[in-house]
C-alpha cells in the first residue's frame, strides 16, 4: 500500500509544482527553469524549522513557503530590470549556485543529505491522511490558479504576455507584475517542499538540479501551457509512465537504459504529435469577463 | 483522448498488478529485494555488482534452493538516487512483500532506512561506507565495513610499517571524501607522521594542476588520494606528470586492470586498498574472476564490491533455510531474529562476516600495490 | 606559494586544458548566435562524436586520425539529423522557444541512454593510455598533449572566422542570426543556412571531445557536465558572440584554477559559481570586445565641427 501511497503524494506534490510553474512560465510568459530550487529552499527550510522544534511543521511549512518567495523576488528584481530574457540566465546561476552551495554546509547535511527530518501526521493518523492532504492541496492550488488566471489579474497577464510595450503604455508596470506571479509561483511550490520534506524525510541538495528541471517543465509543457488541467495530465502522465514500464519485466542487464529509453522516447513522441501540449490553450485569453461575472 | 487513456490504462495496469502480487501467499518460492543503480552515472558498478548476485542466486537454486524451493531476486533500479531508491524499495515491500533487501550507495541506503524500519523489513547495505549507516536504526545492518576501516589501516600502514614521515591528503570535495580525509589525517598523525598538504578538488574539476603543485611544494614522502573512479586516473596521471613520484595510496575505486592500462609507467607504486580476499588470496576468488573473463570478457568493475554481493544471496538463503526448517514465515521481524541468532556466515568470497550490536562489522584489509606493470599483494592488515 | 614556476605551471596548464572548453562553448554559442536556440542537445552530439572515435581506434583499431574523423562523422550524422528531423519540424510547427528547449533535453537524455544501452556505463578514453609524456620547458611540465591540443583549437577558431568574414555562407549565416526572415527575403535560404550552423557545430564539438577524450575519461552522462561549462561561458561573453565566448572559456578556466592560490581548495567549485554571479551582475550585456562600431564612428565627422567651421 505504501507503494500506492507514496506515488499518490508524488503526483499530488508534481501537481501543484507544475500548476505553479505553469503560473510563472505560461500564464505570465516568464522565462525561467529554475523552480526546483524554490521547492528545495521550501523543503530545507521547513526541516530546518522542524527539526529544531523552532515552530509546529504546519507553520513551518508556511515559512518555507514565505522564504521561497522572498528568495524568488531577490532574484527576479534585479533580473527583470535587466530583461526578460535575463531571468533565464540569472535563475539558472541562482539554482545551480544555491545547490553548490547547500552542498558545503554541513549544518544542513551538505552533500550527503538531511537525515531524520520529524514526520507529520503520519503517526497520529496514519499515512493516508497525509495522501489525503498532499492530494487536497493540489486540488486547492489548480482550483487557485485557475481563479487567478480568470479573472482580472489573468487578463492582465495575458494582456502582458500579448503586447509589453503596449502594455506598459497603458500606464501598467510590467516588471511588478512579473516578480508578483514569479513570487506567488515559488512561494507555492516551497510550500509543496514542505510537504514533501515531512513525509520522505530526507533531503539531498543534488535531487533539485537541472534534471528535476526538465521533469517539471516536461509536465507543463506536454501537459499543455496555460490550461488549468494541463499541468495536472502532465504530472499525471510523467509520474505513471515510468511506473508501468518497470512492469514490463524486462532483464535486468537492461532493464534502467531500456526504461529511460521508453520513457524519454514516448515524449519525443507526444510532443511531435501535440506540439501544443495535450491540452492546447486558447489563443485569446477566455476568461470570465465583466458580463459573465454578473457585474 | 490521447490524455484520458493513458491515465486509464495506467490506473488499470497498477491496479492489477497489485491485485497479482497479493494473490502470492503461500511459500512456493522465497524472495529478496535488490536496489541497484543499473542507470546514470553510479550503474557500471552496480551492473556488474547485480550479474554477481544473479550468478549466486543460480549457483543456489542449482544446488536445490531453500530445501527444494526457489530463490527469486527481485531488482529494481535506483539510479543511486534517494528519491528512485524511495520508490524500488517501497514497490518491492508493498507488491513483491519481499522480508529483506539489498541496497548500496550512502545516500539511498539513508534515505530507505525510515521506510525499512516503519514496514520492519530488514535492509541490508552492501558497499555503502559511510559511518552513519551503523545509526539508522533496528532494520537496518551492513555486511560490509564502514568508512572508517579501510582508510584507517592504510593510514596506519603508511605510517608505521612504510615508515613514511610525512603524508599529503588529496581529496574530492563531496562527503565521501571529506569525511575519508579527516580519517586519514586523524589516523597518520596519531601514529606518529605529519599531515603537510591537505586539499581538496571540486567533483567537476578536469584539471587538478592547483592542488598536486601545491601537494609537491609541501615535499610528502606519501600521498592519499580520495577520489572516484570517474577521475583518480587523471589525477594520477597529472601528478607523475608534474614530477610528484612518491607513492600514491588510494581506496579500492581504483583497483581494476584498467589503470594499468591507461598509466602505463605512471600506474608504479600505486597502492590500493581491497576489503575482500584476492585471487591470489583464495583459489575460490580466482574462479569467480576466471568466470568473468571467459563469459563477460573482463574482470568485473570494482571486483571486491562483487564479491559482496556475491556473497550475499549466500547469507539471505541461509537465513531463509533456517527459518524453512523450522516452520516460520518468513516475515521480516522473524528474518532479522533469525540473522542475529545465526551470527556469523562463512562466506564463499569475502570470509566470515558477523553482525555485532552496533551494526558494524570488522573485516581485514589487504592492500595491493602496482609493481612492473601489475597488481601485486602487499599486506593484510588486521586480521 | 606565489612563485613564478607555480604561477606559469598553473597558467600554461589551464590555458591548455581549456582548449576543449573553448571549443564547446564556441559551438554553443554559434548554435545559439545564428538559430537562436539553446542547444542543450549539444551534449548527445558530443557524446556520439566521442563513442564514434572511441569505436574507432580501440574497437576497429583504426589510427588516431581516423578515429578524429570517425568522431566528426559521428557528430555530423547527430546533428544532421537533429537538425532535420527536429529543429526543421519545430520552427515549422511555430513551436516556442520553451517548446524547443525542453526538446533539446529530452533529446540528450534519450541519446545518453541509447549510448548507456550500447557501451554500458564504464568511463574510458579514446586511446588506451591516458598518459601523455612530459617535458620541461624552462620548469613547466609541458605534456605532449599540451600543445597540439592548442594548436587544433587554434585552426578551428581561425577557421571559423575566416568562414564567418570570407566566405558566401558564412555572411549568409550572420545575416541570418541577424533577422533570419528579413534574410529569406533576400533570397537567403534560412533552412539551409541553419543546417550549415548545426553541422559547423557539429563538427567542433567532435574535435573538442576528441581531444577531451584523449586526456580524460568520459561515459554517457559526462557531456551534460561539460555543457555547463559551456553555457557559462556564452553567457559570459554575451549572447550573440561568439569571440567573447571562447575568451570567457579561457578565463574561466585559468580563474578556476588559479584560485587555488588565494582560497581553499575546496571552495574552488563555488567559486565557478560566485564569478558567473557578479559578472552577470556587473555584466548583464557580456563582457564584449570592442566591435566595428568605431569604424562607423569616424566615417561622420561631429556636426558641430562643420558648423563651427562655416561660421568662421
Amino acid at each position: 500500500m505504501d507503494y500506492l501511497y507514496s506515488i499518490l503524494i508524488l503526483i499530488g506534490l508534481f501537481i501543484i509544482l507544475a500548476s505553479s510553474f505553469d503560473l510563472v512560465i505560461g500564464h505570465c510568459g516568464l522565462i525561467s527553469i529554475a523552480h526546483p530550487i524554490f521547492y528545495a529552499i521550501g523543503a530545507y527550510v521547513s526541516a530546518m524549522l522542524a527539526k529544531h522544534n523552532i515552530m509546529p511543521i504546519p507553520l513551518a511549512m508556511l515559512s518555507g513557503g514565505v522564504v521561497a518567495f522572498v528568495a524568488s523576488a531577490l532574484v527576479a528584481v534585479p533580473a527583470l530590470r535587466v530583461s526578460g530574457d535575463y531571468l533565464l540566465i540569472a535563475s539558472i546561476g541562482f539554482q545551480l549556485g544555491l545547490i553548490e552551495l547547500a552542498k558545503h554546509i554541513h549544518e544542513i547535511g551538505g552533500a550527503g543529505g538531511l537525515t531524520n527530518i520529524p514526520s507529520f501526521l503520519i503517526r497520529d493518523y496514519g499515512r493516508e491522511s497525509y495522501v489525503v492532504l498532499v492530494l487536497v492541496l493540489a486540488v486547492l492550488t489548480v482550483l487557485f490558479i485557475k481563479w487567478l488566471t480568470q479573472g482580472p489579474y489573468g487578463r492582465m497577464m495575458a494582456a502582458m504576455r500579448d503586447d509589453e510595450l503596449a502594455f506598459s503604455m497603458l500606464g501598467r508596470n510590467a516588471i511588478w507584475v512579473k516578480v508578483s506571479v514569479f513570487g506567488i509561483g515559488s512561494g507555492i511550490a516551497g510550500i509543496a517542499g514542505g510537504l514533501y520534506a515531512h513525509y520522505f524525510r530526507f533531503l539531498e541538495p543534488d535531487q533539485f538540479g537541472l534534471l528535476q528541471s526538465s521533469a517539471v517543465l516536461t509536465m507543463v509543457v506536454v501537459g499543455g501551457l496555460r490550461t488549468a488541467w494541463g499541468p495536472v495530465i502532465g504530472a499525471l502522465v510523467l509520474q505513471l509512465m515510468p511506473q508501468m514500464i518497470t512492469f514490463f519485466n524486462l532483464p535486468p542487464s537492461v532493464l534502467g537504459p531500456l526504461q529511460g529509453l521508453i520513457f524519454t522516447g514516448l515524449v519525443l513522441v507526444f510532443m511531435f504529435k501535440r506540439p501544443q501540449g495535450l491540452l492546447a490553450a486558447p489563443v485569446i485569453w477566455t476568461g470570465k469577463t465583466p458580463e459573465k461575472r454578473g457585474a | 483522448m490521447k490524455a484520458h487513456w493513458t491515465l486509464k490504462s495506467g490506473a488499470a495496469l497498477v491496479l492489477a498488478t497489485l491485485l497479482a502480487g497479493s494473490a502470492v501467499a503461500q511459500q512456493t518460492s522465497y524472495k529478496f529485494g535488490m536496489a541497484m543503480p543499473l542507470t546514470g552515472g553510479q550503474a557500471t558498478y552496480g551492473n556488474d555488482q547485480v550479474k554477481a548476485a544473479q550468478w549466486a542466486v543460480e549457483e543456489i537454486n542449482k544446488k536445490g534452493g531453500i530445501n527444494g524451493k526457489p530463490l527469486e531476486m527481485i531488482v529494481m533500479d535506483t539510479q543511486a538516487d534517494p528519491q528512485v531508491g524511495i520508490q524500488a524499495v517501497n514497490r518491492m515491500i508493498s507488491v513483491d512483500k519481499v522480508a529483506v533487501f539489498v541496497t548500496a550507495w550512502s545516500g539511498v541506503v539513508k534515505a530507505v532506512a525510515p521506510i525499512a524500519n516503519d514496514n520492519k523489513v530488514v535492509e541490508l547495505s552492501v558497499g555503502a561506507n559511510s559511518p552513519d549507516i551503523s545509526q539508522l536504526g533496528d532494520y537496518v545492518y551492513t555486511t560490509f565495513p564502514l568508512a572508517d576501516v579501510d582508510i584507517r589501516a592504510v593510514a596506519g600502514y603508511s605510517a608505521k610499517e612504510m615508515g613514511k614521515k610525512k603524508a599529503a591528503v588529496l581529496f574530492i570535495n563531496n562527503e565521501t571524501g571529506l569525511g575519508s580525509a579527516t580519517v586519514y589525517r586523524d589516523t597518520f598523525k596519531k601514529a606518529g607522521g605529519e599531515v603537510v598538504a591537505y586539499e581538496a578538488y571540486d567533483q567537476k574539476a578536469t584539471d587538478f594542476t592547483g592542488p598536486l603543485l601545491k601537494i609537491r611544494a609541501a615535499n610528502p614522502d606519501i600521498i592519499h588520494l580520495q577520489g572516484l573512479v570517474a577521475e583518480s586516473p587523471q589525477v594520477i596521471a597529472q601528478a607523475r606528470q608534474l614530477g610528484i613520484t612518491v607513492p600514491i595510496t588510494s581506496y579500492s575505486g581504483i583497483y581494476n586492470q584498467k589503470l594499468i592500462e591507461q598509466l602505463g609507467a605512471a600506474a608504479e607504486n600505486v597502492i590500493a586498498t581491497s576489503l575482500a580476499p584476492g585471487v591470489e588470496d583464495s583459489p575460490l576468488v580466482k574462479d569467480y574472476v576466471d568466470r568473468w573473463v571467459k563469459e563477460v570478457g573482463r574482470a568485473p568493475n570494482g571486483l571486491p564490491y562483487t564479491q559482496y554481493l556475491y556473497d550475499t544471496p549466500a547469507l539471505v538463503a541461509a537465513v531463509f533455510t533456517a527459518l524453512d526448517k523450522k516452520g516460520i514465515a518468513p516475515t521480516g521481524e522473524n528474518f532479522r531474529k533469525e540473522m542475529l541468532a545465526i551470527k556469523t556466515f562463512d562466506l564463499p568470497l569475502t570470509g566470515k562476516v558477523t553482525f555485532s550490536e552496533d551494526h558494524t562489522v570488522n573485516k581485514p584489509v589487504y592492500l595491493v600495490e602496482v609493481k612492473n606493470g601489475k597488481w601485486t599483494k602487499k599486506a593484510v592488515v588486521g586480521q | 606559494m606565489f612563485d613564478v614556476a607555480v604561477v606559469s605551471q598553473i597558467l600554461w596548464t589551464s590555458f591548455a586544458t581549456s582548449s576543449y572548453f573553448v571549443l564547446f562553448a564556441v559551438a554553443f554559442a554559434l548554435v545559439l548566435k545564428v538559430n537562436k536556440v539553446f542547444n542543450f542537445a549539444q551534449a548527445g552530439v558530443m557524446t556520439c562524436g566521442f563513442y564514434a572515435a572511441y569505436v574507432a581506434v580501440r574497437l576497429l583499431e583504426w589510427s588516431g586520425f581516423a578515429g578524429l574523423l570517425a568522431g566528426i562523422a559521428g557528430a555530423l550524422l547527430m546533428s544532421f539529423i537533429l537538425e532535420h528531423f527536429g529543429f526543421a519540424v519545430l520552427r515549422q510547427r511555430k513551436a516556442s522557444p520553451m517548446f524547443v528547449f525542453i526538446f533539446t533535453l529530452i533529446v540528450s537524455q534519450f541519446i545518453s541512454y541509447a549510448i548507456m544501452l550500447v557501451f554500458g556505463t564504464w568511463p574510458t578514453t579514446i586511446f588506451a593510455s591516458m598518459f601523455w609524456p612530459v617535458t620541461l620547458v624552462g620548469g613547466i611540465a609541458v605534456s605532449a598533449w599540451d600543445v597540439p591540443a592548442v594548436a587544433a583549437t587554434l585552426a578551428v577558431l581561425i577557421a571559423l572566422w575566416v568562414f564567418l568574414r570570407f566566405t558566401r555562407y558564412g555572411q549568409f549565416m550572420l545575416a541570418v542570426a541577424d533577422n533570419a526572415d528579413l534574410a529569406e527575403l533576400y533570397g537567403i535560404q534560412k533552412n539551409k543556412v541553419l543546417m550549415i550552423s548545426m553541422l559547423m557545430a557539429g563538427v567542433i564539438v567532435a574535435i573538442g571531445m576528441f581531444l577531451y577524450g584523449s586526456r580524460a575519461q568520459v561515459q554517457a552522462a559526462a557531456a551534460t557536465e561539460l555543457m555547463l561549462f559551456a553555457v557559462a561561458s556564452t553567457i559570459l561573453g554575451g549572447i550573440g558572440n561568439i569571440w567573447g565566448a571562447a575568451v570567457a572559456a579561457i578565463i574561466l578556466g585559468i580563474v578556476q584554477n588559479s584560485s587555488i592560490l588565494f582560497i581553499p581548495s575546496a571552495w574552488q567549485g563555488f567559486l565557478l559559481y560566485a564569478f558567473l554571479f557578479f559578472a552577470i551582475v556587473l555584466f548583464p550585456r557580456g563582457f564584449r570586445l570592442p566591435e566595428r562600431a568605431n569604424k562607423l564612428k569616424r566615417t561622420i565627422r561631429a556636426p558641430d565641427a562643420l558648423v563651427t567651421k562655416q561660421e568662421g
